[in-house]
């Protein structure tokens, strides 16, 4: 696959990224999207690690590392300050994993889209506290192992639908998006860019380390989830207009999950009843885009 | 107290701020797994009897390299033009695209390469190695005689070809019907052959004399004469007239001496003769049927072909073999004895036996026996000595001091009958001599061996030049190692045809031509089996932005002061042409 974007990177080598990191694969595209005039903020997360250690820093960009909570609170500060400049050229973003935008900075992110304040939030998501030590957040899925929901206290709480939950909010823009498609992963963020107001991009970024996976395997499980229905492409226009990026075959969850050790101990009535929730949420997202699911 | 200075002057910065970059950590300390580039074999090019180097030929036609293309089967076979028409491709049946939708049409990309290199009069750029002191006769001007003779030219030795008949071709010229095979597609090739250096004498017939004579001017004699020679029935009353040989009433059409047949033809045999024959007398006009002892899923003639005299109205009696010809009142009276299936061998293929006494007579107009060729002159028979002879997949080389080498190739030695195999056969010839030449007997087979193409038995005359495809891994590509999400279902082109009414009413070229933009978009289905193709994707994906594009044949080339070993190229690579292997410290 060639892509039509620009070859320069904004990212050095050197990361201390664990090998295959999806969060590292993430970067890299989102910053070729955005280009050098971009001020990122990064609540407390891997990427607060990856970067680098004072006073190193991989990426070519000014970037802020801030207190987990304040992703939401320091972007729209930020982007105020650069308007007091004059600056309106520049894009403020927010870099933040599942654990600071689902569970700690999600108030702080809730504010900023009410306010519609004009910036983007990433989301780069790998379903769980990864940096800390692999710790259930709410966006762990259902069946997972973590070390907070370990041997058979696995997790039989659904994630947390974070999209859904800032549609809610009738924000400017929010779409999905995989580190295994990046042609759209980066059409998105080009086009949340060119968009003024709050724009959130929910980034699948698989965690070998975490999830038990082969470090070789981090961007075709990305795409296996896209084609299961577990984590479907899709955008959403104020709140209102949905469009379904990629309608896949309909394969089956239990590949997905058996090529993960986070998964092993599920049993196979598990895996049937992870089928119809996920069958239950395509049916949901089918209709909200104004398609007549298949089943019902 | 509002100020109007701007509030960047008044309040500096008093967090600190990273001024160098990550660069320096050289994080390939931590990698145990070395990702590679690695190409690796084709199914296809395995599968293809003169080794062409099909996974390639696909990738530059898709990039519009038609040219590139072209001289990349030329290194492999001289004759794509024949090929690409005649060749029963079994390439095909070993597409790894079998298994996701439909194999690529290779036989028709083939075709429309030469077609394009006609077209535009391209010339090949192929160099010859440097000008070697030995000289070779060969006889015979078929596909295995003249390929012979353009790979020993190619490696830089003069030969004579010596063709007993008045136009150069062999069963190309003479066996091969039209509708196969417009000779102007053979002249064609022929000269470009002749243009590079290979000297055709026509009208000299070769006896066994020559073979003494020729020890004075030669250090070698190819013996690619092939098998001219009809087998017979012997049963009663084959020389009734009306009774022909098959092979000889092919040989008529393509001197123009065009019988009309009326009435009811029946062929006796099952091969390419056979349905070839048919098919010809189906074009004067004949209402004909093929008779053969075994079933239609046994004959050694191309299923394709096979398919083709059904759908042009040709009935196949099957488990028939005719045991007397009588003449009465004009016509042939024919006694079939009908077979029946005893045991199937190996292949599968059937093994028969006469059904009881049950026997059927049919009256027909004309009968054509093709059962079989064999050679013509009892000399053409392979050696029985074993001391100074070397038995090859598709030759025999008999060498003994103080005489010349002699090579038996094409129909005599190869190992199935065919365009390809003989092209394969003076291939093989010509490198033997080489090394022979160089080396002497006993690096014969070794070094061929290093010149298979994945397990063999076909061979590279790229591999033995030591072209960039001798670095290439032998192990062949497997279907499960491709990493098939990058490809789309896509169904094969629809190879154009002549309608079935429009076939019968001449001898003119069936398959027809297809367009650059047909072919370039086929050429895109290829998964192009072990080859990089300059997709991309390992760079693309690298989260360590160690993957570099840069100017070297590859195009891009791996840091390992950064690169961790993750593998996700090896594994996002759609082709398999990385491999990822344990690091040596």
């Amino acid at each position: 696959m060639q892509l039509d974007s620009p070859d320069r990177e904004y990212m050095c080598p050197g990361h201390v990224g664990c090998p295959g990191c999806g969060a590292a694969i993430a970067m890299r595209f989102v910053l070729k999207a955005l280009g050098e005039k971009t001020i990122m903020i990064i609540p407390a997360c891997c990427w607060s690690i990856i970067a680098g250690p004072y006073p190193q820093s991989t990426l070519k960009i000014p970037v802020l590392h801030m207190a987990f909570e304040t992703g939401g609170a320091v972007a729209s500060g930020v982007r105020a300050a650069q308007d007091v400049k004059g600056d309106s050229e520049t894009t403020v973003v927010t870099w933040a994993g599942d654990g600071g935008t689902f569970d700690i900075g999600f108030q702080a992110l809730s504010g900023a889209v009410e306010r519609n304040e004009n910036f983007i939030y990433f989301c780069y998501d790998n379903e769980a506290y990864m940096n800390t030590g692999v710790q259930r957040s709410s966006s762990t899925p259902y069946g997972a192992w973590t070390t907070t929901t370990p041997g058979q206290q696995w997790k039989r709480l659904r994630k947390k639908n974070i999209v859904e939950a800032l549609v809610a909010h009738r924000i400017t823009y929010a779409a999905t998006a995989s580190i295994a498609y990046p042609e759209d992963l980066i059409r998105k963020v080009t086009k949340a860019k060119s968009l003024t107001g709050a724009r959130f991009i929910h980034i699948f970024s698989s965690c070998p380390t975490g999830w038990g996976l082969p470090s070789e395997m981090s961007v075709k499980i990305a795409r296996m989830a896209v084609q299961t229905n577990i984590f479907p492409l899709y955008e959403v226009e104020e709140g209102l207009r949905y469009t379904i990026n990629l309608t896949p075959k309909g394969y089956l969850v239990n590949e997905y999950f058996r090529l993960q050790g986070r998964f092993k101990h599920l049993s196979e009535t598990d895996l049937t009843h992870i089928q119809e929730m996920v069958d239950e949420d395509w049916n949901l997202l089918l209709r909200k885009a104004g398609s007549v699911p298949e089943i019902f | 107290m509002a100020s109007k200075e701007p509030l960047t002057n008044r309040s500096p910065l008093v967090i600190p701020c990273s001024y160098l970059t990550t660069e320096g950590n050289k994080t390939g300390s931590w990698r145990f797994l070395r990702p590679q580039y690695e190409e690796k074999t084709s199914p296809c090019s395995a599968a293809c009897p003169s080794g062409e180097d099909i996974a390639r030929i696909q990738m530059l036609t898709a990039q519009g390299s038609f040219k590139e293309a072209w001289e990349t089967i030329l290194v492999e076979n001289p004759f794509p033009g024949v090929c690409g028409r005649v060749c029963y491709h079994p390439c095909e049946l070993q597409c790894n695209r079998r298994e996701f939708d439909e194999p690529v049409a290779i036989h028709t990309i083939e075709r429309f390469l030469a077609d394009t290199a006609s077209r535009y009069e391209l010339k090949f750029g192929l160099d010859k190695l440097a000008a070697k002191k030995q000289k070779i006769a060969v006889i015979g001007s078929g596909p295995s005689g003249l390929a012979a003779a353009y790979f020993l030219a190619l490696l830089g030795y003069e030969s004579d070809v010596f063709e007993a008949l008045a136009e150069p071709g062999g069963v190309l010229r003479w066996g091969i019907p039209l509708y196969r095979l417009p000779p102007h597609i053979l002249n064609e090739e022929v000269s470009r052959l002749q243009d590079f250096g290979v000297r055709i004498h026509c009208d000299k017939p070769v006896s066994q004399n020559f073979l003494k004579e020729a020890k004075k001017s030669y250090d070698a004699i190819f013996l690619g004469c092939g098998h001219s020679q009809s087998l017979p029935l012997s049963i009663p009353g084959e020389g009734l007239p009306g009774v022909e040989d098959g092979f000889h009433f092919l040989n008529k059409i393509r001197r123009g001496d065009i019988p009309t047949l009326e009435g009811t033809v029946a062929v006796i045999g099952g091969g390419n003769t056979a349905i070839d024959a048919a098919r010809s007398a189906a074009r004067l006009g004949a209402k004909v049927m093929v008779i053969y002892r075994r079933r239609q899923q046994d004959m050694r003639a191309f299923a394709e072909e096979v398919e083709m005299a059904l759908e042009e109205g040709i009935e196949i009696r099957e488990l028939e073999t005719p045991v007397e010809i009588a003449s009465q009142k004009g016509d042939l009276l024919v006694t079939l004895q009908k077979m029946r299936v005893a045991q199937e061998d190996l292949q599968g293929k059937a093994r028969i036996k006469p059904l009881g006494r049950k026997r059927e007579k049919i009256r027909v107009q004309h009968l054509f026996i093709a059962v079989g060729n064999t050679a013509a002159e009892d000399w053409y028979d392979l050696p029985s000595k074993t001391r100074g002879v070397t038995k090859l997949n598709n030759c025999v080389l008999e060498h003994r001091s103080r005489e010349p080498v002699l090579v038996y190739g094409g129909d005599l030695a190869a190992s199935i009958k065919s365009v390809v195999h003989a092209v394969a056969s003076g291939k093989e010839a010509a490198m033997a001599l080489d090394v022979l030449f160089k080396e002497g007997p006993k690096a014969m087979e070794s070094r061929l061996k290093s010149c298979l193409v994945g397990e063999g038995p076909s061979l590279s005359m790229e591999i033995y030049l030591g072209g960039p495809r001798a670095k290439r891994n032998h192990s062949i590509v497997s279907y499960e190692s491709l990493n098939t999400d990058y490809f789309r279902f896509a169904p094969a082109i629809s190879r154009p045809r002549l309608l079935r009414e429009e076939r019968l009413q001449s001898f003119a070229e069936i398959n027809l031509k297809i367009g650059g933009s047909l072919a370039i978009r086929e050429a895109e289905r290829c998964f192009n089996c072990g080859l990089c193709n300059q997709c991309d994707n390992c760079q693309l994906f690298c989260p360590e932005i160690a993957v570099i594009r840069d100017d070297n044949p590859q195009g891009r080339h791996i840091n390992y002061d950064y690169c961790k070993g993750c593998g996700l190229c090896v594994v996002e690579c759609p082709r398999n042409a990385m491999v990822l292997e344990e690091e040596r410290l």
